[in-house]
């Protein structure tokens, strides 16, 4: 045990971070993370845990090296479905759909893969670097967060909605309740009672919020796409290789994002209460604050992956911060890699930095290596993915994307109530979208409002108990800066127009015409419907003991009061915001029809076998052209292909105990 | 009677060597009803090398969480009972829950066979607390009622039934926070968001040195903390924690339902295995499968039960 660590010995770290065995770990540990992390449903805490048993036999650095380079290679790897499929692998990628997503739909998705490859490398390095330098005072910082800070953070996070919501605030608001209602439904985890899960068990473990991204975020893309005959995304005329020089200029443009975004990404990931998504989204709304150019954010602004993707992979040396300094998970793979060291027989803990020093510096000099590796696997990776996605024919991507999602929603918690729940979602927010509710501010709801009622609830206690409810949540000082935070961020998109109303040079708008009645009616239909849920919920919550009533009744109160300004809002001004489309009905009803019937199906028939049915219903689905018998046969066998490969590479290697049914 | 002792074990051994054969006859689905990285979790990682070192087979961890662990153990009987499926078990949980509203499964319907081992409940407090003992903090709580804040790992667990058991003991009433598992409730801990906590050993192994236990809920005091006194000794008769185990599909035969009983049986006598679990800041317990396993379960659930009843979680 050293007393000082002086730069010979970290000389010395370096090195042992470098020997040849490290290096292959670390390698295949960024690749393994990578592939892992693009699937949706695959999360970087799934990665971890599988490969868990592989480091039993490993030393202790080359073990942590190991497991950091599969967790760095997660995260990264979560852009890659959220820019090609508009899904967010994990949490930490829902806003790089919001700009990933629209730069593939216009041929630019290979920019757009390589751009989030070098923001992740850069994040990724800043938050080793803190790691490195700042761990103590960064990890006692994040000790003054308690239960009403995450209150208030969460807050903060709602208050992104208004930032978010391109169009109607309103219905972004009213979304946002009745994500944070969806997020009621199951085991209160403030008072373990059961709660609004009408007697089902399917609805027992709650709503897992990586199957809600699934099911909100990628269902409705494959229902539009099977719609109309054209492509996924606009393919690109000639090979374009890496278009790395675009990509570092477009860095070069962001730098104070993509450094601003970083640290944001650090410090969140330090709390461990708070996340990647939070850290994710709390970057990107900043960037478009700040931000120009164009096209918008939210129209395909290279800016936004950079702040998304530079935040979320500073959160892997940020939640390191309090996992090693404090022993307490930052993240929740760090709290598998704790627990991986416990049984190596090392002592995590505060023990851990300042007495196994060489353990700890070799690791984040192996996280620094597997970071800087992430550059050439990332897009190697990503340029396959991106070649896969845009060559793919439509009529092989729908089935087995649609594959993809229902085996990743499974895995999440080896559940078919998962996957059930999932495809219902990816319904409703298809839905929701058509009628004006953008799905990002039903998943914010979703997200942060469990951690806001923990947050709630535990601050009223202490309150009580010291008898200073108000100064509880408002007295001290750290909530006073997040409350002001979060009200400027309310206010904040209102100033232009507030402005425009004001200023004197304001351009005179006509006065739109009002739309016509049934697009009126639609209108109040589905707000109406959103009342009724709140309603639901009032009426629900009275039998419940007061701790696990009182938040979910106060959401519903509010949002029954936001849809009656909502319907007021749109009998006086007689517009609607609804999204017109076109296309084939018999094919989108075709999509989660043909995923449900696999719902009824898998048990019985066996995993892969109801999804070799599924798959070949989508190409029905899905297929525009005419084939010769022997283009359908080939199509049709590399689907059934796919999906073996799929099933059997779960079963054997991730260990996931899909269920095997009469057949397979 | 020492003939009869010897033939027993005799019988036992040659059972063992039948069973041995049968069970495991392939790979085992160990099954943790809650997500990756919790005790539950890290108990399992430790047994899973000591069982294919000694069984020639893998034990192959995976999860099923949800509804605090309800999810899983309301499946559990749907599963295969060929001894190819286990299922971690934990105390309270599957005494409370079921009590707590319909959550798809009853205590009885889980067929327990081994208990391993348990996370004794402790009082810990921040290293710099003023609380020097146990003393010190019933004296501030007798003082300031409702005053002594205690963060702890979620409603109707272990440390909550606990902390009410301790209050009626002490004649004291304190407030509990509950956090969402045994992190959070020590990062509010460290954080001085709350006086004290009501966590297990495995804090005190964790933390080392940040903080401070000021008794263990043990009959004896810890191996790795000699120096902290137990409940007992301090006068409160409060021996509990959360206790974890094994249980199988309920259609395992008799003879499965031994075999795997011997075998995690088997693995909690090595001395590495239990030197382990000791650093981890674990304590075991070794109640196997028959009437043993009946006998703590009914002493257990009027515990817990009449805890929660009068701390107000159940009805």
């Amino acid at each position: 045990m050293r007393d000082r660590t002086g730069p010979p010995e970290m000389f010395d770290y370096v090195l042992a971070a470098l020997s040849p065995i490290n290096l292959l770990f670390a390698l295949f540990g960024v690749a393994a993370g990578t592939i892992i992390g693009s699937i949706p449903g695959l999360t970087a805490t799934m990665a971890v845990a599988v490969l868990v048993p592989i480091t039993f036999g490993l030393p202790p650095e080359s073990a942590l090296i190991l497991l950091g380079a599969i967790y760095t290679g997660a995260i990264y790897g979560g852009a890659y479905a959220a820019i090609l499929l508009n899904t967010p692998g994990t949490p930490s990628a829902i806003a790089t759909t919001f700009d990933g997503y629209p730069m593939a739909q216009r041929g630019d998705g290979d920019l757009a893969v390589s751009v989030a490859c070098l923001s992740s490398v850069v994040g990724g390095l800043v938050g080793a670097l803190a790691l490195l330098l700042l761990a103590p005072p960064l990890a006692r910082a994040a000790l003054a967060f308690g239960p009403v800070e995450y209150f208030w953070l969460a807050i903060f996070g709602l208050s992104l909605i208004a930032a978010l919501s391109t169009g109607d605030f309103l219905k972004g608001m009213i979304g946002a309740g009745f994500g944070i209602l969806l997020a009621m439904i199951g085991v209160s985890e403030t008072s373990a009672e059961v709660r609004f899960t009408f007697g089902s068990q399917t609805l027992l473990g709650g709503i897992e919020v990586v199957s809600a991204l699934i099911g909100l975020y990628c269902v409705p893309v494959l229902i539009d796409l099977v719609a109309r005959p054209d492509r996924h995304l606009q393919e690109a005329g000639s090979t374009r290789g890496f278009r790395l020089p675009e990509a570092f200029a477009t860095l070069v443009r962001e730098k104070f994002n993509v450094l601003r975004s970083s640290v944001i990404g650090t410090l969140v990931g330090a709390l461990p209460g708070a996340g990647g998504s939070i850290a994710g989204l709390v970057a990107y709304s900043e960037a478009r604050r700040v931000g120009k150019g164009s096209p918008s954010y939210g129209h395909g602004n290279p800016g936004g992956i950079v702040a998304t993707e530079s935040a979320n992979n500073a959160t892997v040396g940020g939640g390191f911060i309090p996992t090693l300094v404090l022993g307490i998970p930052g993240t929740p793979p760090d709290a598998v890699i704790l627990g991986a060291l416990l049984v190596q027989g090392v002592r995590t803990g505060p023990a851990l930095f300042s007495g196994g020093s060489d353990i700890v510096y070799t690791f984040i000099f192996g996280l620094f290596l597997a970071t800087i590796l992430m550059l050439p696997v990332g897009l190697l990776i990503g340029r396959f993915a991106y070649g896969a996605i845009v060559k793919a024919p439509k009529s092989a991507l729908v089935p087995v994307v649609a594959f993809m999602t229902v085996i990743g929603t499974f895995a999440i918690r080896n559940s078919m109530s998962d996957v059930a729940i999932m495809v219902v979602l990816g319904v409703v927010g298809w839905l929701a979208k058509r009628f004006g509710f953008a799905v990002s501010p039903i998943v914010l709801g979703l997200i942060l409002g469990r951690i806001a009622e923990q947050g709630f609830v535990q601050s009223w206690t202490i309150g009580a108990a010291i008898g200073d409810l108000p100064g509880q949540f408002f007295g001290r000082p750290l909530s006073m800066v997040i409350i002001a935070l979060t009200c400027l961020s309310f206010v904040y998109p209102f100033l232009p127009r507030l402005r425009a109303l004001k200023g004197p040079g304001g351009v005179p708008v006509a006065k739109p015409e009002r739309v016509p009645a049934p697009l009126i009616a639609g209108d109040l239909i589905a707000v109406g419907l959103m009342a009724a849920i709140a309603l639901t919920a009032v009426v629900l919550s009275t039998s419940l003991n007061p701790d696990a009533a009182v938040f979910p009744r106060t959401i519903a109160l509010g949002m029954l009061v936001l849809c009656a300004l909502a319907v007021a809002q749109t009998l006086i001004t007689g517009q609607v915001r609804l999204e017109l489309t076109d296309g084939s009905w018999g094919r989108r009803i075709g999509v989660p029809l043909a995923m449900a019937l696999f719902v009824m199906l898998a048990p019985r028939l066996g995993f892969g076998l109801a999804g070799c049915v599924m798959g070949l219903l989508l190409i029905g689905v899905s297929e525009y052209e005419s084939r010769t018998a022997k283009g359908w046969l080939i199509l049709s066998a590399s689907v059934v292909a796919a999906i073996l490969v799929f099933t059997l590479s779960f079963r054997e290697f991730l260990a996931v105990p899909l269920p095997t049914g009469i057949a397979f | 009677m020492k003939l009869k002792t010897i033939m027993a074990a005799a019988f036992g051994l040659l059972a063992g060597v039948a069973q041995a054969q049968e069970f495991p006859s392939g790979n085992v689905d160990y099954v943790i009803p809650f997500g990756p990285g919790g005790e539950s979790d890290i108990t399992a990682r430790l047994q899973q090398p000591f069982f294919s070192d000694k069984f020639g087979q893998e034990l192959v961890v995976s999860y099923q969480p949800g509804g605090g662990g309800a999810v899983g153990w309301s499946q559990l009987n749907s599963m295969a009972g060929d001894g190819s499926k286990i299922m971690g078990i934990n105390l309270p949980h599957i005494i409370i829950k079921p009590q707590q509203g319909d959550v798809g499964f009853q205590t009885e319907d889980i067929t327990s066979v081994y208990m391993f081992h348990y996370t004794p409940d402790a009082i810990v407090v921040n290293a710099d607390s003023p609380y020097q003992t146990l003393d010190d903090l019933v004296a501030d709580a007798k003082e300031n009622p409702g005053a002594v804040i205690f963060s702890g790992s979620g409603k109707g667990t272990a440390n909550h039934l606990a902390q009410i058991r301790f209050d009626g003991m002490a004649d004291i009433k304190t407030t509990y926070v509950s956090f969402q598992g045994t992190g959070a409730s020590v990062t509010a801990l460290l954080g001085n968001q709350v006086k004290a906590a009501w966590g297990y050993t495995t804090v005190g192994a964790a933390q080392g040195e940040a903080v401070r236990m000021l008794a263990v809920a043990m009959p004896e005091r810890h191996p790795a903390f000699p120096d902290v006194p137990t409940f007992k000794e301090l006068g409160y008769d409060l021996v509990s924690g959360a206790y974890r185990g094994i249980a199988v599909p309920q259609s395992a035969s008799e003879e499965t339902r031994q075999a795997v009983s011997d075998a995690i049986a088997e693995i909690n006598a090595d001395p590495d295995f239990q030197q382990k679990m000791i650093d981890g800041g674990f304590a075991l317990v070794d109640v196997g499968y028959g009437e043993a396993m009946d006998a703590f379960m009914a002493e257990q659930s009027g515990i817990y039960l009449e805890a929660a009843r009068a701390g107000g979680i159940i009805e």
